[in-house]
């Protein structure tokens, strides 16, 4: 074959940038990659925000017929003054984690599917053509189920809780519900925020390494993504059972649920700033931050995170060769 | 001169299957060249070792670059379409700029959108709105506004119509192929393309059997077209192929001279350069026989 003589270095690219400049305009152009990839996830998953959205729109409509009696979670407080802004911070409490458990279901459906539907559709061929790593695109899919979906969701939390307190309000002034309900208290409220966004960073650290076995299973699984990712756990568990009589994967199973809460003492946390809040025992938000800063403490955290950095590095590797195109 | 791609000794086996077995050949810059075979012949294989999409044996350069291990930046100068049917219905067209801009810093969205004001596709539609020829088109548009040095397109046109297919084409040709860029294509449809390749490459059963610039063909291969009766005399001369058309018989030479043919071929005998697609089938059934 003939051919023109050719460079293989292209002129956009000259060779005598400065180190320092290209190691910043390189780390632009990563950070900028992440950004779009990011972006990307919620134009395909629509659910990732729509979810959400549906959720608060329909807590606030939830607000104009409900009449929940919260006698029993504030049975601890005997003051009626106390009692109504225990009622006030268990609502902001309850409503704000019952976005979180919905985000949740969502968050690892999607970490199931993100992986699976591009190889199924085929269109990880047009991504792949692309130069965005593998890394950086499994990166953004953690990225966006520990980090942007928590945040937005926390974000839209304070609005949601806001307006659902204000119709309480109007309908109290309007003599439809009892004055005492439909009350607001700023340093409850922010007590609460502030602690659902301290639970909220432990949780999304914890959950690593369970985000990132689901998303090792969509990389890898040929088809029954959610098969794959729940019979394995439930059969070892059984198998142990029968074959020894322990419980330790059960066990393993149900830390890596829900550890971390009972080792900074959620219950405690709950009860002290919420539930009881305003009361005669209360914990002060330093207590019950410094609290909750113990999980930083706890080595499992951080062993967590190592594993779901390694599910993660396996899942980008399995990306990268897996050839069921 | 460095070439573009650099095979050497390439293999990939899948189980006891050999789907390319020790496969060598080079790409020059500027060349747009097609990699021709049946179904199964390794094609595929090939263009995904290149594209570093699979592992293989032997030694790969592509632009100086090792696919496998370098991939990541490789694809910064690496282009290819895998098929037509690979961009994800969900995508709106003004995403997929979105997109591509974002993660390619040598993309020119303007050349994109210009591209794309000539169709019908509107940048609000997602990709399962268009129909196969608007995808293809807005795959098109997305790949041409991306300077790359290498283009890659595995049977691009596939359940396209003929229309589109002559479309895809000359936009290729006209808007996007320049001496610094190399396109290597595989096609079943390779009538359609011979008039635009500088060069082939046949692959069949995980072998090359035939490596050529296009301009060289004329002087190596000779079809040789004559009534029976000439058939004798043409065999000595060792055809690798040959097949009757309309009472007559086409044989097919390699290294032979125009005179010698001539001479054996008798006065109405004719002689020319075989068509690709004609020297494929020869070459295809010759290694068959």
């Amino acid at each position: 074959m003939t051919t023109a003589d050719t460079n293989v270095s292209s002129p956009e690219r000259p060779l005598t940038d400065a180190p320092r400049a290209s190691a910043t305009l390189a780390r632009e152009r990563a950070l900028t990659t992440l950004q779009v990839l990011i972006r990307r996830e919620f134009w395909e998953h629509r659910a990732l925000w729509m979810a959400p959205l549906v959720t608060s729109v329909l807590l606030i409509a939830c607000a104009f017929p409900a009449h929940i009696d919260f006698s029993d979670f504030t049975r601890a407080s005997s003051d009626g003054r106390f009692r109504d802004i225990a009622w006030f911070a268990a609502l902001q409490w309850g409503l704000t984690t019952l976005q979180f458990l919905i985000a949740a279901i969502v968050v690892n459906f999607y970490l199931l599917d993100c992986l699976f539907a591009e190889r199924k559709d085929r269109s990880i061929l047009f991504w792949k053509s692309l130069p965005a790593s593998d890394g950086a695109t499994v990166l953004s899919k953690l990225l966006v189920a520990q980090a942007v979906v928590p945040l937005g969701v926390y974000l839209l939390s304070i609005p949601t809780a806001l307006l659902f307190s204000l119709v309480w309000m109007v309908r109290a002034s309007l003599g439809h519900l009892p004055a005492a309900v439909a009350m607001w208290d700023t340093v409850a409220w922010l007590k609460v925020e502030v602690i659902v966004l301290f639970t909220g960073v432990v949780a999304a650290l914890w959950y690593v390494p369970l985000s990132a076995y689901l998303l090792l299973v969509s990389a890898w699984a040929r088809r029954s993504v959610f098969l794959w990712a729940t019979l394995p756990p439930v059969l070892a568990i059984v198998l142990e059972h029968v074959a020894f009589g322990t419980r330790y994967v059960w066990s393993l199973i149900a830390y890596r649920t829900g550890g971390i809460f009972d080792y900074v003492h959620i219950q405690k946390i709950i009860e002290g700033t919420i539930l009881s809040a305003g009361s005669g025992h209360p914990i002060s938000l330093g207590a019950a931050s410094a609290e909750l800063a113990r999980a930083f403490g706890n080595i499992d955290l951080w062993i967590g995170l190592a594993v779901g950095a390694a599910l993660t590095y396996a899942a980008a590797r399995i990306r990268r060769y897996r050839d069921d195109t | 001169m460095t070439p573009v791609i650099e095979a050497r000794a390439l293999k990939k086996h899948f189980g006891a299957t050999r789907a390319v077995d020790s496969v060598s050949f080079t790409v020059a810059p500027g060349r747009i060249v097609g990699l021709i075979g049946p179904n199964g012949a390794g094609k595929t294989t090939v263009l995904k070792a290149i594209l570093g999409l699979t592992r293989f044996d032997g030694s790969l350069q592509v632009l100086g670059r090792n696919p496998d291990s370098q991939r990541d930046d490789l694809m910064q100068d690496v282009c290819f379409i895998a098929d037509v049917a690979v961009l994800p219905k969900w995508l709106r067209v003004h995403n997929a700029l979105d997109f591509v801009a974002g993660v390619h810093p040598r993309f020119d969205r303007a050349r994109a959108e210009e591209f794309l004001r000539k169709t019908d596709i509107r940048l609000t539609s997602r990709v399962h709105e268009l129909s196969k020829g608007m995808v293809t088109q807005l795959h098109l548009a997305l790949i041409l506004a991306i300077d790359a040095r290498l283009l890659v397109l595995d049977e691009p046109t596939l359940g396209l119509d003929l229309l589109f297919r002559r479309q895809f084409y000359d936009t290729l040709l006209n808007d996007y192929f320049d001496k610094e860029r190399t396109i290597l294509l595989t096609t079943h449809q390779v009538e359609e393309i011979e008039h635009l390749l500088t060069d082939v490459i046949f692959i069949n059963r995980g072998h090359i059997i035939l490596d050529s610039a296009v301009e060289d063909l004329a002087g190596r291969y000779i079809q040789v077209t004559v009534a029976a009766d000439r058939l004798a005399a043409l065999r000595e001369l060792r055809p690798f192929y040959e097949r009757e058309i309309f009472g007559r018989v086409a044989l097919y030479f390699e290294g032979r001279s125009p005179a010698e043919l001539g001479a054996a071929g008798g006065p109405h005998a004719e002689l020319r350069t075989p068509s690709i697609s004609d020297l494929f089938v020869a070459r295809m059934q010759g290694s068959a026989q």
